[in-house]
């Protein structure tokens, strides 16, 4: 089981989708956080609002209070001395009115209280005020009877029930807030925790989908591994079978061509002592007309005889003869072939660009003859190869290039070598030649096929040669080619021929 | 050659008669007059050299070379040559392999065996009767062990 493209997206799709979660709720919380630090700033200034509201309730009650407490020892006992709680509270009664009513302006209920408590203070200072004077001028039962009026009283209970609703309000502003700061820390709390939550779900969900993906990722990676051994595998055994098969079609080409040379030796002996015998037939001949004419009296037969001894017989022996000639060479070039395949090969470390070098100057004779030139452009590293082979191969491409160059123009032959991905060597030769045309451009490859004009004498065996050579090695050779042109044949061979070696020896590399 | 010597003879294990003719002609012409006995498959020329039990006692006191052909219809060349070889009554007759193969790797395993002279019959039919020609001169003056 391999991994979809459609499934790598959607891996990618939950994994950011889970990431863009977890980071919105991490922002929720943040942001719920804020707004909650936010409100309990509100919560504890209504929280101070309502306690100095409350200290300025219990002040303005105790300065009542004071006052009234000095009064009334002033009048019991008549000692100015007991009037002092009532002169401190007379004296800051003003100010503590003014910042009484400043504290209560911002809450319209406690507002409206205060605004009836102030004139019932006001009222009761100046109760007080009068009782204290009477006393001062020595009137104190008619302070007294003042004091027995109630009113004072009646004012202290007015003032007392203000006071303590608005002190109750207070109090109650104080729980509410509390309250609401408490019920906000606990919904912070649950945010929190449903926040967490939900983050270690996403955590968790995501981490478990990465986990379940880098499995299948090993997974695939391990099939992989097992996919591509049993390839590596199965490449060698492949290429130990062609090994095997190209083996046997060597042997073949060499018991063939070895049997076929048997009879031949018997034609062409058999031929040689029927020439000998024909020599000694055509001398008796002769001798019987010494003219070399045929008398006319001899009849036909005569003269058929003297055509058949004397040019029948010599002409089918001359045919025999050639057609023996060329079928030994060809017999000899499917033998060289099969040998070239069953060679041993020797794996050394070569210069390409040498080699090139000393191929070009082996033909550079005929170069010169041609006014032509060979340029090499060779810039590869060292190949690990069978010298011969390459030796051959080359030699017999710049050959190639050399004989079937077009006459009407100088020979331009240019060989450029580099090395290719895979450890593989491409050597290019360049020329600019009579060119091949584009239906024989496989043929010219095959064992005594020659391609366009056959004036110029050869046994169509050297690229099959070299095919065979480069096959060896590991390597191919094809080619490029527009007639009239120029060709361009171009090889292709493994910088390391001991790997290949090695298979087909059925060793592990 | 030895004057008190048996006359050598000639076994020549040639399969095909063509050649065999061929063979014959030129030895007689390079004027060597010893018997040559033929034989076309490897069985009877073993049957010959080494007798029915192929214990090489047939052989015994006998002056002979041998002319061996390797591609046999019934065993190669290499058999025979190898049963020779190792058999103490023929392991001193001289053995000349005369084939068409010029295999670099056949030539060795012939000289490895034993073989005294390797030769390739050439196509060309000028070299190939010079070359039994030549052969036969090389008989007529060569000294041949009496076989053990």
């Amino acid at each position: 089981m391999l991994i979809s493209d459609a499934s790598k997206i959607a891996f990618v799709r939950t994994t950011l989708a889970a990431l863009l979660l977890g980071l919105t709720a991490l922002i929720v919380i943040v942001l719920f956080n804020l707004w909650l630090v936010h409100e309990a700033g509100v919560y504890s200034e209504r929280v101070n609002a309502a306690r100095l509201q409350r200290t300025a309730i219990i002040d303005l009650q105790n300065l009542i209070l004071d006052a009234e407490t000095g009064q009334r020892g002033y009048l019991l006992t008549g000692n100015p001395a007991y009037l002092k709680p009532y002169l401190e509270a007379r004296q800051n009664s003003e100010a503590q009115l003014a910042g009484f009513m400043s504290i209560m302006n911002g809450d319209p209920l406690q507002k409206a209280d205060a605004s009836k408590i102030l004139p019932l203070i006001t009222n009761k200072l100046a109760e007080l005020q009068q009782t204290i004077d009477l006393a001062n001028a020595n009137k104190r039962d008619e302070a007294l009877a003042r004091v027995k009026t109630d009113l004072g009283q009646a004012l202290m209970v007015q003032a007392r029930r203000l006071f303590s609703v608005m002190l109750q309000r207070s109090e109650e502003t104080i729980d509410a807030a509390v309250r609401d700061e408490q019920q906000s820390i606990a919904t912070l709390r649950w945010v929190t925790i449903c926040g967490a939550i939900f983050i270690v779900i996403v955590v968790g969900g995501s981490t478990w989908v990465v986990m379940l993906y880098t499995r299948r990722l090993i997974h695939a990676q391990k099939e992989i591994g097992a996919l591509n051994h049993g390839l590596e595998e199965r490449v060698r055994e492949r290429t130990a079978e062609l090994g095997r098969a190209n083996e046997e079609i060597q042997r073949f080409a060499y018991l063939v061509t070895h049997d076929l040379r048997a009879p031949l030796v018997n034609i062409m002996g058999f031929t040689s002592e029927l020439e000998e015998s024909l020599k000694v037939i055509q001398s008796a001949f002769r001798s019987t007309h010494t003219s070399g004419e045929v008398n006319p009296t001899d009849g036909p037969a005569a003269e058929e005889t003297r055509t058949a001894v004397l040019e029948e017989l010599p002409e089918a022996i001359g045919f025999i003869r050639s057609s023996i000639r060329k079928m030994d060479r060809l017999i000899n070039a499917i033998l060289k072939l099969s040998r070239e395949g069953r060679r041993v090969l020797t794996p050394e470390a070569l210069r390409v660009d040498a080699l090139l070098k000393n191929a070009a100057a082996n033909v550079q004779h005929q170069v010169a003859e041609a006014d032509g030139e060979v340029e090499i452009e060779a810039k590869v590293p060292a190949v690990i190869s069978d010298r011969l082979a390459l030796e051959q191969i080359f030699g017999n491409l710049l050959e190639n290039a050399v004989k079937y160059r077009e006459p009407q123009r100088p020979l331009r032959i240019l060989i450029r070598a580099h090395e290719t991905p895979g450890r593989r060597i491409i050597v290019e030769i360049e020329d600019n030649g009579r060119g091949i045309a584009k239906a024989d451009h496989e043929r010219v490859f095959e064992l005594f096929r020659r391609s366009g004009d056959q004036s110029l004498p050869g046994e169509g065996i050297g690229l099959a040669h070299a095919r065979t050579m480069m096959r060896n090695l590991g390597g191919d050779i094809t080619l490029a080619s527009e007639l009239g042109q120029g060709t361009t044949i171009k090889l292709n061979l493994p910088k390391d021929l001991r790997p290949l070696l090695a298979i087909q020896n059925g060793v592990n590399p | 050659m030895n004057p008190h010597a048996k006359p050598v003879k000639i076994v020549m294990i040639e399969d095909d008669e063509g050649h065999a003719r061929l063979i014959e002609k030129n030895i007689r012409r390079a004027g060597v007059g010893n018997e040559i006995i033929p034989f076309v498959n490897g069985t009877d020329a073993l049957n010959y050299l080494l007798g029915d039990d192929r214990s090489g006692v047939a052989s015994s006191g006998r002056q002979q070379l041998i002319l061996l052909d390797l591609n046999l219809p019934d065993m190669t060349g290499i058999d025979i040559l190898q049963k020779l070889k190792g058999n103490k009554h023929t392991k001193r007759s001289p053995i000349v392999v005369l084939t068409t193969t010029d295999d670099s790797r056949e030539i060795q395993r012939c000289y490895d065996f034993g073989a005294n002279v390797y030769i390739t019959k050439p196509v060309n039919y000028e070299g190939f009767a010079n070359a039994i020609r030549q052969l036969g001169l090389f008989v007529a003056v060569m000294q041949v062990p009496e076989t053990a």
